[in-house]
């Protein structure tokens, strides 16, 4: 047998390679020695039956496989599957067993029990213990991580509409959280692990080693893998810049095999959710009770206008989104071109965006050689939102007509005597306000390695980034708000363009002695950033003859210019040691010394160690346990940093841009001074952060979980802390090495999978908790106001202070007997239908110092459960994201819901009148902000939820059918995005994102959301 | 192997000349696109522009050229607002809320101790630097304490107990909080140390800048304030007996002190220079605004925000006094928009017939009605702060004061001759007889002169009508807002909150 194996690992692996087109004779002969030579040995080792075997390799949706390593197991023996999945073998013995292998895809081991036929199916394992893991600068198994990683599947993805990865993640990793833009071309914010600075929640994004950001131009459907580095043993190996945690993200290569043509095309349509607002009979007759109880004169309303703005402002939007794939390899080589083109008309008027890009990857070996690229090439335009047409739609009220010809520019908006406010025509300003934002991007990296021994790779990767930047602003004449001023017309261009260079060279050793497995790493890497932009603007443009203007900026007079430069560079030294005795006990060592622009020249390298090991149980002799099929604790330590700052924040510098007139002739002079203050000594913001993790498999790895335990300390966390205004400072509050926080948080992530005959069955269930403290504060302070928050030594971040309200005052007595201990009447001034404050102080008047925490904003935990059902060729899909025990500010309602200035009314509103005393809404009154006064709890409410964030059903076409078209694969879908939503919040959605770190439950307005239905046809060939 | 060996040795050679190249003092990376501070404040053309950009804070909107008009013009009797913008209209009627109100509060806070960062940084570092001429040294220290004595003085007319910072800052600065009287005697010594490197007049380029007269024009409000009126009336001798005896003259058209067309005029004692050159907004950035934004926010309602109106008192008390010749007093044409200006004077409003309602007014004063149809941010008509008619009208009201009514009558009738009235001995010789009296007749007086001319608030807290609410009920008969005023807590405005809660040496200012 020793002989037989011995030949067959020198060439016949290779031999048994189906791709008969490049085989040369010689090999073939080989084989058939090979195959002689093993029926020998088969013949006088005894008797056996001897059959032929051959089958098809699908996957769980029946869509073949291509290069299925099967195998007899125990033997060398095997060949591989054709381009149409199929695979034969001749000679098996009939009771022997056949081991499929693929990778991404689960080994299967199936009994041949003396059958001619064997087809299988393989199941997609990258949710399993086994699978690859990029963990930067490298790979390893998920088994043998130590750290926590997230791993999202890039078929979850792609599988929904959205024009950023991040927008297409939102619930399918536990410890993220994401919040969307749902306008077109807009980026949504991801945190990892909760707030953990003060300035940036973003992480930090590596695409094929290219250190960068997923922004709108980066084309989702291109994602091979993505995986998160949540702690800091993983993601240490990113130092400085990783603390907010660090996406991972592989673009699709070719395989080897012929050509494989992949398309996709969804088109979808795109509603807004909207509010529920009166029309002109209700709000004018609540406006005249509003006016009549304050006793003012009512307005004259145009009753005979009954403008619903929202369907004035919001529209049916839509997505196509078409790619196209090219790709294929040989044993040494591989390439995979793909196009797309994505565009999006927005649901709000006068919005889009449009996306076409183009990415060539392409890898090749030769010996110890080899070298790869990969390069994306994109475009994309947004004409962007004016204004904000979420406020604009409350505040305009029914009464006030779209066009109005006695207006300059012709839109009809708010008049003094009838409809007083200063609400914006959502119309007028899409038209009047033209913004347009294109930037051409091309991304891309060159690797080269080199084998120089068996166990020693060098590698040299070069990345470079540049982009143009186009940005556009016409300003036609005319007015779109009441007593607007008569501004000229205006153009605003800006162009700017990036650059982003990284080189990186690194050395892996990777060697194994018996049981013992170690892996050395050792890197450099410099990273080189600029950006340079110029601007002009000009006025008083020349009209055209079809109702625009020449927009050239040689047109028009009073010029403008400026421009700028920013620029920084990262140097770093990285090492990184992991160790395994016999895949039981498992160490892993990071080192990363960073050295940074940003900061001045004593504070500017930073040290970033981290430790971490793992134990896998299920190794022991001890622990034997049919039910557990793998068991693995893991512990890790680490501290990250953070210097995600400007670019000479430490550097105080002088403002050249005053000018003042001067003199009987009014002549300019200049002037120069310090705006911003400054803290010179700026350092290194660090985190330290803790991990427990296990990851378990079980019940034959029908289920698998991980369960993680974190605590992350932030110190000296850069933040713009906002400092006392009687220093004079403006232009933005100086970053200061100010507070400390911790967040500790647990995660869990479990899926239970099964697979009976045509049925697939799995679902996915994640969950985040986390707390989030102040433990520190910079100045020497206690607290931290905000808006409505405040923020406090041991409190999370940004509770909510405010005013308690206490119901409503029904009579007179009420009022009177309203008292505080000294028996001062509290609010003298209220009558019946007022709000009762609460007098916290019970200094007997409602004032500031009334205000109290109520509430947190972050919520307590989320949820995300992912379930597929697939049966024979329909498979269903269903994504649940929920948050749970948030606090939430309603801005809008704030707005429709108060009575002291003219805005639309929420429809159905009640608010107090001596007949209808039932309410929780006080009187109506115009002209005084007492009763709707913005800092009290009245606004609070909330913000649980549980969204049903994507629905599908799909169906594969049968194989027979769509040969006859020479398609290989096809499948039609339809599915759905954010149709349902359960939830106690009034807003337009629970889901929202608000840029302020202290006020991230304020719904300011934000842009909801959007609801999508999409039609999808994936055909390959 | 020896293949390899190669390899190694080579990849070796490129590691190290990377390495080389990538020395480390690669990090420091000189910011391409300004100075910085350290290499700033060396020369005299830096001073210079750092006393400049001391002055460009006139431009703010915290400041002159937006909000503190509501402060000062809206809040008084003089004026009112009916914006349907609520807030920013209650905060002229005493309904302070919000005490974080950006537009009412904070951003004229926050642009007063920008203005004197600004000076601060002047004082620390000019006298560090060597001069050729120390005479023009000692000037521009002199400019900048004068510069913050006017903000100091604005600062303690608004919030009265403001933290008095006389360094350049430090981020982690919390400053005490001072009494009034700390405020004002800081403001007294900023513009006395001031005066002495001051001229009387500056040449042709430098008009503009502040003279000796500016400051004692400055230093008089802050006595007469603080009704110390012995020193007020040294302060103000400077006009009538000392350097700047003869230096100015009411302009013979009362119109040419609020038009662009006859600015730094003899009438002018200190005036802020606006200018429509620039077209950018009012943030520190390039081409930034120097402009008034006041007229867009105060012009009619469809003309401008209309943010801000007159109270209808003032025209009937214009027309309580007929002319010499018989005729409406003139100051009314070019201070206020009212239903009857077309048919009293012939004047259109931005070329429209009166289309408002009959008992409303505008303040004309400042607008652009002169010469356009309409408003926009950039008016250039440079305002003037202190004019000459109102050195006069406090001179009076001094001498009043010390008991020296007869001394002071003719100082108002000069003021009253340009408008045609007789004087005051023919037309109201009552207002003679006692000192009381004559003060009444100051006060009627200085509103017909100085309405609209931001000067109003503070004449009736010196005059004590805000102090019991006797006195603040008969203010309320003018304007009704009056009718929300406490006494003893609205006469200041509140702090803003964040600045109370963020730095523990302050405290709320009383009843907020």
């Amino acid at each position: 047998m020793n002989v037989s194996l011995f030949l067959q690992s020198k060439g016949g692996n290779r031999s048994w390679h189906p791709t008969k087109d490049n085989q040369s004779n010689i090999r073939v002969s080989w084989t058939m020695l090979l195959i002689l030579f093993q029926l020998f040995i088969n013949l006088i080792a005894g008797a056996q039956q001897l059959t032929s075997v051959s089958g098809t390799v699908t996957d769980v949706k029946g869509e073949k496989l291509i290069g299925v390593s099967v195998k007899v197991k125990g033997t060398n023996r095997g060949g591989s599957t054709d381009s149409n999945g199929r695979y034969s073998l001749n000679a098996v013995d009939a009771n022997s067993t056949l081991v499929f292998t693929y990778v991404g895809f689960s080994t299967l081991e199936v009994p041949v029990n003396g059958r001619s036929r064997v087809d299988v199916k393989l199941q997609d394992q990258t949710t399993e213990l086994s699978q690859v893991v990029v963990v930067g600068y490298g790979t390893q198994q998920k088994k043998d991580l130590t750290g926590a990683v997230s791993v999202v599947k890039s078929a979850d993805i792609q599988k929904r509409q959205a024009t950023t990865v991040a927008e297409a993640m939102q619930g399918l990793a536990s410890g993220v959280n994401i919040r969307g833009g749902g306008q077109p071309g807009s980026e949504a914010q991801i945190q990892i692990r909760g707030l953990k600075n003060l300035s940036n929640t973003n992480p930090l994004y590596v695409i094929d080693g290219m250190i960068t950001t997923a922004n709108r131009d980066f084309n989702p459907n291109d994602i091979e893998s993505l995986q998160i580095l949540k702690d800091a043993s993983a993601a240490a190996i990113y130092g400085s810049r990783a603390a907010n945690g660090v996406i991972i993200i592989t673009t699709k290569q070719g395989k080897e095999g012929p050509m494989k043509v992949d398309f996709s095309g969804k088109s979808s349509i795109q509603t807004i959710p909207r509010y529920d607002l009166a029309g002109t009979e209700e709000f004018s007759r609540l406006n005249f009770m509003a006016y009549d109880n304050a006793g003012a004169t009512r307005q004259n309303l145009n009753t005979e206008i009954n403008t619903n703005w929202q369907d004035e402002a919001f529209r049916t939007g839509n997505i196509q989104d078409y790619n196209l794939s090219f790709s294929g390899g040989s044993k040494n080589g591989g390439y995979m071109v793909s196009t797309n083109y994505y565009g999006n008309k927005g649901t709000v008027i006068d919005t889009k965006f449009d996306r076409l890009s183009f990415r060539v990857n392409t890898r090749g070996s030769k010996g110890i050689f080899s070298i790869g690229e990969n390069l994306a090439i994109s475009n994309a335009k947004a004409d962007e939102m004016s204004g904000n047409p979420i406020i604009d739609v409350v505040r305009l009220l029914p009464t006030i007509p779209v066009f109005d010809p006695a207006n300059p520019g012709g839109y009809g908006y708010g008049s003094e005597s009838r409809a007083r406010t200063f609400g914006t025509n959502p119309v007028a300003i899409a038209d009047l306000e033209d913004r347009t934002n294109e930037n051409l991007r091309i991304r891309g990296n060159i690797w080269s390695e080199l084998g120089i021994l068996k166990s020693l790779k060098y590698r040299l990767n070069v990345g470079y980034e540049t982009s143009n930047d186009h940005y556009n602003y016409l300003r036609k004449k005319g007015n779109w708000t009441l007593n607007q001023p008569a501004d000229p017309t205006i153009v605003n261009e800006n162009r700017a363009g990036s650059s982003n260079a990284l080189i990186e060279n690194t050395l892996t050793f990777n060697k194994q002695f018996q049981k013992h497995k170690v892996t050395l790493l050792a890197g450099q890497t410099y990273q080189n950033q600029k950006y340079q932009q110029i601007w002009g603007t000009k006025r008083n443009l020349v009209p055209n003859s079809n109702g625009s203007y020449y927009t050239q900026l040689d047109q028009g007079n009073e010029p403008q210019t400026g421009g700028f430069i920013q620029k920084a560079i990262l140097l770093s030294y990285l090492g990184r040691a992991e160790y395994s005795f016999a895949d039981k006990y498992l160490l892993n060592a990071v080192f990363r010394r960073d050295g940074t622009s940003r900061l001045n020249e004593k504070n500017q390298w930073g040290n970033f160690p981290s430790f971490s090991a793992a134990w896998r149980l299920s190794e022991e002799p001890f622990f034997k346990n049919s039910l557990v099929n793998d068991l693995k604790l893991r512990a890790s330590w680490g501290k990250l940093g953070s210097s995600n700052i400007g670019y000479w924040d430490y550097l105080a510098t002088i403002n050249n841009f005053s000018t003042i007139a001067m003199g009987q002739d009014q002549h300019i002079e200049a002037g120069a001074t310090q705006v911003k203050l400054v803290n010179n000594d700026l350092r290194w913001e660090t985190l330290a952060q803790t991990n427990i993790g296990l990851d378990a498999s079980l019940l034959q790895n029908r289920f698998s979980f991980s369960a993680e335990y974190f605590i992350a300390d932030t110190k000296d966390v850069l933040t713009g802390m906002p400092i006392a205004l009687t220093t004079g400072n403006d232009g933005g509050n100086p970053l200061v090495n100010a507070a400390s926080l911790k967040n500790s948080g647990f995660e869990f992530s479990g899926t239970y999978r099964q697979h009976k005959k045509d049925l697939d069955f799995s679902v996915t269930a994640n969950l985040t908790t986390l707390k989030n403290k102040v433990t520190n504060l910079g100045y020497g302070r206690s607290k931290i106001f905000v808006g409505n928050t405040v923020t406090e030594l041991g409190q999370p971040i940004g509770m909510w202070y405010v005013l308690e309200t206490d119901g409503l005052f029904q009579t007179p007595e009420e009022v009177n007997d309203y008292k505080n201990e000294q028996g001062k009447i509290i609010q003298p001034n209220a009558k019946p239908g007022d709000i009762r404050f609460k007098d916290n102080n019970g200094d007997g008047q409602i004032t500031n110092a009334d205000k109290s925490v109520v509430a947190k904003s972050n919520p307590d935990y989320q949820l995300g459960l992912n379930f597929n059902v697939s049966f024979k060729r329909v498979s269903f899909n269903m994504d649940w994201f929920g948050a749970f025990g948030s606090t939430i500010f309603n801005g809008p309602r704030s707005v429709t819901d108060r009575f002291d200035d003219n805005s639309n009314y929420r429809a159905g509103i009640q608010p107090w009148t001596p007949e209808n005393p039932d309410t929780s809404v006080p009187r109506a009154y115009y002209g005084s902000t007492l009763n709707s006064r913005g800092d009290t709890d009245r606004w609070l409410e909330d913000g649980s939820f549980l969204r049903l964030k994507y629905v599908s059903l799909a169906y594969a076409l049968p194989a027979s059918t769509i040969k006859r078209v020479g398609l290989a694969n096809a499948s039609i879908s339809l599915s759905a995005q954010n149709i349902l939503t359960f939830t106690k919040y009034t807003g337009l959605d629970p889901e929202f994102s608000n840029g302020s770190i202290y006020e991230k439950g304020y719904d300011f307005g934000a842009f909801p959301n959007v609801r999508m239905i999409s039609l999808g046809l994936q055909l390959g060939f | 192997m020896k293949k390899i060996f190669y390899t190694i040795a080579s990849l070796s050679l490129m590691l190290c000349i990377f390495l080389n190249s990538c020395k480390e003092d690669i990090l420091t990376i000189e910011n391409p696109n300004t100075l910085t501070e350290a290499e700033f404040w060396k020369t005299e053309d830096d001073a210079q522009k750092g006393l400049n950009a001391a002055y460009a804070m006139f431009y703010k909107p915290g400041l002159w050229s937006r909000w503190i008009y509501f402060r000062l013009d809206l809040t008084s009797d003089e004026g009112y607002s009916k914006s349907p913008w609520i807030e920013l209209a209650d905060w002229t009627r005493f309904q302070y809320i919000n005490y974080n109100f950006w537009e009412g509060n904070v951003v004229t806070w926050r642009d007063t101790y920008k203005a004197i960062f600004r000076c601060n940084q002047v004082l620390d570092k000019v006298p560090g630097i060597t001069f050729a001429d120390p005479a023009k040294q000692k000037q521009i220290v002199a400019q900048a304490k004068f510069l913050r004595a006017l903000h100091y003085y604005h600062a303690a007319l608004l919030w009265e107990n403001v933290p008095i910072v006389l360094n350049a800052s430090k981020p982690d600065d919390q400053p005490k909080q001072s009494t009034l009287a700390e405020v004002w005697a800081q403001v007294e010594k900023d513009l006395t140390e001031a005066e002495a490197d001051l001229p009387v007049t500056w040449d042709a380029p430098n008009v503009g800048r502040p003279t000796k007269g500016a400051v004692r024009g400055y230093l008089a409000r802050t006595l007469m304030q603080q009704r110390k009126w012995n020193e007020a009336k040294t302060a103000l001798d400077y006009f009538f007996t000392g350097q700047g005896k003869d230096k100015y003259s009411l302009v013979s058209k009362f119109r040419d002190n609020f038009t662009a067309d006859l600015e730094n005029n003899s009438e002018s004692v200190f005036e802020i220079q606006f200018s429509d050159v620039n077209k950018g907004g009012d943030g520190d950035d390039p081409n930034a605004t120097m402009s008034n934004n006041r007229p867009q926010f105060f012009a009619p309602r469809s003309i401008g925000w209309s943010d801000g109106q007159a109270r209808f008192w003032l025209v009937n008390a214009f027309k309580e006094e007929p002319t010499l010749s018989g005729g409406i007093d003139e100051r009314l044409r070019y201070t206020l928009f009212y239903p009857d200006l077309t048919k009293d004077f012939g004047d259109k409003i931005y070329g429209r017939n009166w289309e408002w309602d009959n008992n409303e007014a505008w303040f004309k004063k400042y607008s652009r009605d002169y010469y356009r149809n309409n408003e926009d941010y950039f008016a250039q008509n440079n305002y003037r702060l202190i004019r000459y008619a109102d050195i006069l009208l406090m001179y009076a009201e001094v001498l009043n004061e010390l008991s020296l009514t007869t001394t002071a009558a003719p100082y108002v009738d000069l003021v009253r001759a340009r408008a045609n009235h007789a004087p005051l001995a023919t037309a109201y010789p009552a207002a003679l007889l006692s000192k009381d009296a004559f003060r009444e007749r100051i006060k009627k007086e200085r509103v017909l002169e100085l309405c609209g001319e931001s000067v109003r608030w503070a004449d009736l807290k010196r005059w004590g009508d805000l102090e019991t609410a006797a006195k603040v009920s008969q203010v309320a008969q003018r304007d009704p807002d009056f009718n929300n005023f406490v006494v003893g807590k609205h006469i200041r405005l509140p702090l803003p909150q964040d600045e109370v809660l963020n730095n523990p040496n302050l405290v709320q200012n009383p009843l907020y």
